[in-house]
C-alpha cells in the first residue's frame, strides 16, 4: 500500500539535496564573515552545521532510495554516495567542533573548506548522474573541448551486412543512421531546433513548427526529402549549407524511404530496395591482400638502416609491421646479400629484386620469407632449377617472373602452393612452351603475355 | 688585397642577409628557452618549418623532400599513367553510342536543351548532329566502343568506363585546372603532385611525377596541370622532353668529364655543408640532396628515355617510331618510367578540340586522324602493363577536360562546312583501368542525345576522390595546411565511385 513512498523519497532526492547544500554554505560562509561583535556568529555557526547535518543525512537516505529504485549502477554512484556520508558526518563534526568553542579559530577556518570542498564535489557528482557528464563542456566552444581533450564521437552512417543487407529494416539501420549523421545535432530532444527532433521514428512523425515533414509515398512533397534537394543556397535549404551535407546515396535512399510507405518496420527488400542504392553502406569483408599478422610497428632505425644498405624499404601502410623491400637502385644486389634481408625476413611482404644479380641460389634463401607475399625476379639469370622452393612460402600471392629463364616443368612444380594467385612469366621459355601446349589446368593463373594488336588496314588509311 | 677586402665585406653583407626574419626570431624563441610556444608563436607558419628550425625532429622527409613514405592504408595501385586528351574527344563518336540522335540528325535542337545555358561558341538554335561512326559491343562486358578505336575494342574488358562524367567549366584552361587541380583557378596542386607528396618517389633516381607531351603544342592551361600549387614545388610534374634530350643540360658539356662535374658539385656541397653548419637551415641539406640527385638523374633518365633499345615486337605493338614526338612513343615511355619506379607519369595529348572549323577539326575525318593516332598505342600501353604485371598495381586514367554538345557547332551564327562539336560540360565519357578498377564495369548513363547525365553521375571531385582512395589515401584526410587552414585536393566535395572500385 505504502511501496510508492520509496521511489517517491528516492526521487525527490535532486530536491532534499538543495537543503544541506544551502545551510552548510551559508554556515561556511558564516565562519569567514566579518563580525562586528566577536564571536557573535557562533551560535547560528553551530545550528547551521547541525540543521546542516540533519538535512545531509535526509537527503542521503533519500539518495540512497533513488539508488534503490532507479537501477543506478553501483560503480556510478559509489563516489557520490561516500561524499554525501562524508558531508553529513563532517557537518555533525563541525557541529561538535564548534559547541567546545568559545572563539573560531583558523583551524576551524580550515575544516569548514574542507567540509565545503567535500560538499562541492558532491554536489557535482551528483549533478552528473542527473544532467550527463558532459552537461557544462557541451555548450563550449569545439575548438575549446578538443583543447579540453574532449573527442566527440562521430556518428556512423548506416553498416549494413554484406550477407544480410536486405533482412534490415530501412527505418531503424538505414534511415535513422542517416538522420543521426546529419540531421540530430540540432534535432533532438534537448535542442529542438524548429520543434523538431529527428531522433526516433515518433519525433519524426510528429514533424516540427510547420507541421508534418513527412508525406507517405511521396517524396517530393515531403519536407523531409524536399528540403535535402534544395538549392545549397537557398535559405530553407537543410542541413545548413555550413553543416555537413548528406551524400547523394544518403538523400537516395530517404527519397526511396518514403515513396516506399515511409514505415517504421519495413526491411530493405519488403521495400524493394536494389543493392546498388545501398552499395556504399555495405560493409565488405575484404579479405586484406596482406597477411594478417600482429606485429608490432617496424621501428624508424631499423628502417634506416635498410635504406642506408641502399634498399628501398617502406612499410606497407602507416603503422603497419609488415614491408615493402625494392632493390630499384641497387642492381649489384646478389644471392649473398641475402643476408643483408634475413633479419627481417618475417616482415617483408613486397620483395623485388628485379634487374639485380641474383641466381637460383637465392631461390633456397628466400623459402623462409614466411610472410612474403608479392616477389618480383625479373630480368634475373634465374633458370628456375629450384623453383619448387618457393612453393613453400605460406603467403605468396603474385610470382613475377618476366624475362628469366624459366620453363614451364618448373612452374608446374608451384601448384602445391595453396596461396599462389597469379604468376607472371613474359618472354620466358615457359611462356613459348604455354603457348604450344594448349590447355594446362594450374591452380593460379598464368600471364604468358606476348601480346598483339593486328595490323588493320584502317591503321594506315588517312582520312 | 683591395679585392679581397671588397670579397669579405661582400661576405659579411650576405651573412647578415643570410639572418633572416625567420632566423632572428626562432634564436629568440629557443633562447629564452621557451620553445613549446613556438607553434603559438608562428602561428602563421607551417609546423614543419619550425621543426626544421629549431633542429628538432629533423625527419627524413626535410632532407629528402621525394623519400618515400608509406600511405595511410594499402593502395591498391602504386603509379598512376594519366592520359590526358587536351582540347576534349568527342564521347559521342568514341563511347557513348546514341542512336536516338542520328534520327535528330540536321533537325533543329529542342529549345528545352538551350534554355538557360551557355555554350562556348553555340548561338541561337543549333542543328543536331548524328553520331558519325559505326557502335558495336565488345568483349565479355559488352562495352560499345567505335570504329574509331578498332584496337582499343580488343581491350575493353580491362576497362571501367564512367559515361557521365560532369564538369563546371566550358573553356580548355579552367576546365584543364579543374580536372588536374580540382580547381578552376589557379594556385593548386595537381593531382600529381598531390600524390607525389604524400608517397614520394621509389626511385631515387629519377624524378617522381615525369609530364611528357605531344601533339605539338602543351595543354591550354599551361604548366599549371602539373605544377605543386601551394606544395613545395619539389613536388611539381617534370616536363621531359618527347625528342632530343629528355632533360635539357643534363647531358655533360663537350670537353666536361663526368669526373669533372663530380668534383664541381662536391664542392658546391662542401660549400652548402659549412653553410648549413653555420646556419642549421635544413633546406640546405635538401639542397645537396638535389644536387646529388641531378648528378645521378644523368646516368638514368637518358637511359629510361631512351626506347631505341626496346625489342621490335614492342615496337609495332605500340606502333612507336624512335626519335619522333609522338603519343606512341609517350606510352611506351610512360611503361618504362613506371617500370623504373616513377610514381606519376602525365601523358597530355593536344589536337582534339573537333569544332568542325577546318578539315583537322571536324568529328568525321580529322577525329578519325586523331583517334588513329592514339588507338594503338594506349591500347598497347594497357596489354604491356598487363603482360608484365604492371596493371596489378598501376592505375591508368583516360579522358579529356570536359565532352561535346550533341549539336553541331554555328560559330557566330552561322553553318559551319565541316562538322563539329562545341565544348559540353554536363556528360562526358572517360575511362580507368588497373591497380583496383574494377575490370569490364560502366557507370553513367547519359539522355538519348548524350546531353546529360541522367543517372549515376560522377563530378570531377568523385573521380579525384577515387584516384585518391586507389593510391591509399582517404581524400578527407589527405590535406596540406596553408595559410591558415587545411587543403584538400577534392577541397569539401567529393564521394567514393564505388561502382568502379574492384
Amino acid at each position: 500500500m505504502l511501496e510508492f513512498l520509496g521511489p517517491l523519497l528516492g526521487r525527490m532526492h535532486p530536491l532534499l539535496v538543495h537543503l544541506p547544500i544551502g545551510i552548510l554554505v551559508f554556515g561556511i560562509v558564516l565562519c569567514f564573515f566579518p563580525q562586528r561583535e566577536k564571536n557573535s556568529f557562533l551560535p547560528a555557526i553551530r545550528l547551521a552545521f547541525l540543521l546542516g547535518g540533519i538535512a545531509a543525512f535526509g537527503a542521503g537516505i533519500s539518495g540512497f532510495l533513488q539508488y534503490q529504485f532507479e537501477g543506478f549502477a553501483w560503480e556510478d554512484i559509489q563516489i557520490h554516495l561516500f561524499g554525501g556520508v562524508f558531508t553529513a558526518l563532517g557537518s555533525f563534526g563541525l557541529f561538535f567542533h564548534f559547541r567546545k568553542k568559545e572563539t573560531i579559530q583558523s583551524k576551524s577556518k580550515v575544516f569548514a573548506l574542507g567540509l565545503g570542498l567535500i560538499l562541492a564535489v558532491t554536489g557535482h557528482l551528483g549533478g552528473s548522474l542527473t544532467h550527463g557528464e558532459n552537461y557544462f563542456t557541451e555548450v563550449l566552444p569545439k575548438e575549446f573541448q578538443s583543447f579540453l581533450g574532449i573527442e566527440i564521437e562521430p556518428e556512423k552512417g548506416p553498416q549494413l551486412a554484406e550477407e544480410s543487407w536486405e533482412e534490415a529494416v530501412f527505418y531503424s539501420e538505414v534511415i535513422q543512421p542517416i538522420l543521426n549523421q546529419n540531421c540530430k545535432s540540432c534535432h533532438n530532444p534537448k535542442n529542438k531546433k524548429g520543434e523538431l527532433d529527428l531522433t526516433t521514428i515518433k519525433g519524426l512523425m510528429t514533424g516540427g513548427e510547420d507541421g508534418v515533414i513527412l508525406t507517405a509515398g511521396d517524396a517530393q512533397h515531403s519536407e523531409l526529402f524536399a528540403r535535402l534537394i534544395l538549392p545549397k543556397g537557398d535559405k530553407k535549404h537543410m542541413p545548413p549549407s555550413e553543416k555537413r551535407q548528406p551524400s547523394k546515396a544518403e538523400i537516395a535512399l530517404i527519397e526511396s524511404w518514403i515513396k516506399a510507405g515511409g514505415k517504421a518496420d519495413q526491411t530493405l527488400a519488403e521495400a524493394g530496395i536494389s543493392r546498388n542504392l545501398v552499395e556504399p553502406f555495405i560493409q565488405k569483408t575484404e579479405i586484406p591482400f596482406y597477411p594478417i599478422i600482429q606485429l608490432p610497428v617496424f621501428p624508424t632505425d631499423s628502417l634506416a638502416q635498410l635504406k642506408r644498405l641502399g634498399f628501398f624499404a617502406e612499410l606497407i601502410e602507416s603503422g603497419s609491421g609488415l614491408l615493402k623491400v625494392t632493390c630499384i637502385n641497387l642492381p649489384e644486389f646478389q644471392d649473398s646479400d641475402w643476408e643483408k634481408l634475413a633479419p627481417v625476413k618475417n616482415r617483408i611482404a613486397y620483395l623485388d629484386l628485379s634487374g639485380t644479380k641474383v641466381s637460383d641460389a637465392i631461390l633456397d634463401s628466400l623459402k623462409g620469407f614466411s610472410t612474403l607475399t608479392v616477389l618480383k625476379l625479373n630480368e634475373t639469370v634465374i633458370s628456375g632449377n629450384s623453383l619448387e622452393k618457393l612453393s613453400q612460402l605460406p603467403n605468396l600471392k603474385l610470382l613475377y617472373l618476366n624475362k628469366t629463364g624459366v620453363n614451364l616443368a618448373q612452374i608446374q612444380q608451384l601448384a602445391s602452393n595453396q596461396s599462389l594467385e597469379k604468376v607472371f612469366i613474359f618472354d620466358t621459355p615457359a611462356s613459348a612452351e604455354f603457348l604450344n601446349s594448349g590447355k594446362l589446368s594450374l591452380p593460379f593463373l598464368l600471364e604468358t603475355g606476348n601480346y598483339q594488336l593486328p595490323k588493320l588496314p584502317t591503321d594506315t588509311i588517312v582520312y | 688585397m683591395k679585392h679581397l677586402e671588397k670579397l669579405l665585406a661582400e661576405l659579411a653583407v650576405q651573412k647578415l642577409q643570410n639572418q633572416t626574419r625567420r632566423h632572428f626570431l626562432m634564436d629568440c624563441v629557443s633562447k629564452v628557452g621557451v620553445l613549446a610556444m613556438a607553434p603559438l608563436l608562428f602561428g602563421c607558419e607551417p609546423e614543419h618549418l619550425i621543426k626544421k628550425s629549431t633542429g628538432l625532429n629533423l625527419s627524413e622527409r626535410d632532407l629528402n623532400p621525394l623519400a618515400p613514405l608509406p600511405p595511410p592504408f594499402v593502395g591498391k595501385a602504386k603509379s598512376i599513367i594519366y592520359l590526358h586528351m587536351a582540347g576534349a574527344p568527342s564521347q559521342l563518336e568514341l563511347f557513348d553510342y546514341k542512336p536516338e540522335l542520328a534520327r535528330y540528325h540536321d533537325k533543329d535542337c529542342p529549345e528545352s536543351l538551350l534554355e538557360g545555358r551557355k555554350f562556348a561558341f553555340i548561338r541561337g538554335v543549333p542543328k543536331m548532329l548524328g553520331p558519325q561512326a559505326q557502335f558495336a559491343q565488345h568483349g565479355q562486358s559488352g562495352a560499345w566502343v567505335s570504329d574509331y578505336l578498332p584496337h582499343f575494342a580488343k581491350v575493353t574488358d580491362e576497362v571501367a568506363f564512367l559515361k557521365a562524367v560532369h564538369t563546371d567549366q566550358f573553356n580548355h584552361g579552367p576546365a584543364q585546372l579543374f580536372m588536374q587541380t580540382g580547381s578552376p583557378r589557379l594556385g593548386r596542386p595537381s593531382l600529381g603532385s598531390w600524390v607525389t607528396y604524400g608517397l614520394g618517389t621509389e626511385n631515387q633516381n629519377l624524378p617522381g611525377f615525369v609530364v611528357l607531351t605531344s601533339g605539338g603544342k602543351t595543354p591550354d592551361a599551361g604548366k599549371s596541370v602539373w605544377g605543386s600549387g601551394f606544395l613545395p614545388s619539389v613536388y611539381q610534374g617534370v616536363q621531359c622532353r618527347s625528342k632530343g634530350d629528355p632533360v635539357l643540360y643534363l647531358e655533360d658539356p663537350t670537353g666536361m668529364s663526368r669526373d669533372l662535374k663530380k668534383n664541381v658539385i662536391s664542392a658546391i656541397n662542401q660549400v652548402n655543408q659549412e653553410d648549413f653548419e653555420t646556419f642549421g637551415d635544413p633546406e640546405i641539406l635538401a639542397r645537396i640532396n638535389q644536387y646529388e640527385m641531378a648528378y645521378r638523374m644523368q646516368i638514368e633518365v637518358p637511359e629510361v628515355m631512351n626506347i631505341n633499345d626496346e625489342p621490335e615486337h614492342i615496337h609495332e605493338l605500340y606502333g612507336t617510331k624512335p626519335g619522333e614526338e609522338s603519343f606512341a612513343n609517350n606510352c611506351l615511355l610512360a611503361r618504362k618510367l613506371v617500370e623504373k619506379g616513377v610514381r606519376v607519369v602525365q601523358l597530355y595529348d593536344w589536337g582534339w578540340d573537333t569544332h568542325g572549323t577546318d578539315h583537322d577539326g571536324s568529328i568525321d575525318k580529322g577525329l578519325r586522324n586523331k583517334c588513329r593516332e592514339i588507338d594503338r598505342p594506349m591500347s598497347a600501353l594497357l596489354l604491356d602493363l598487363k603482360q608484365r604485371g604492371l596493371l596489378e598495381e598501376t592505375l591508368v586514367v583516360w579522358g579529356g577536360e570536359f565532352g561535346r554538345t550533341p549539336m553541331q557547332e554555328n560559330r557566330e551564327g552561322k553553318v559551319q562546312s565541316f562538322m563539329g562539336r562545341d565544348h559540353h560540360v554536363d556528360a562526358f565519357t572517360m575511362w580507368m583501368a588497373g591497380g583496383g578498377v574494377k575490370k569490364g564495369a560502366s557507370y553513367g548513363i547519359t539522355d538519348d542525345f548524350g546531353f546529360s547525365g541522367v543517372d549515376e553521375r560522377v563530378s570531377v571531385h568523385d573521380l579525384h576522390a577515387t584516384i585518391l582512395q586507389l593510391m591509399g589515401f582517404n581524400h578527407e584526410k589527405f590535406t596540406y595546411d596553408f595559410q591558415g587552414r587545411p587543403f584538400r585536393l577534392t577541397d569539401v566535395h567529393g564521394e567514393l565511385i564505388h561502382a568502379v572500385l574492384a
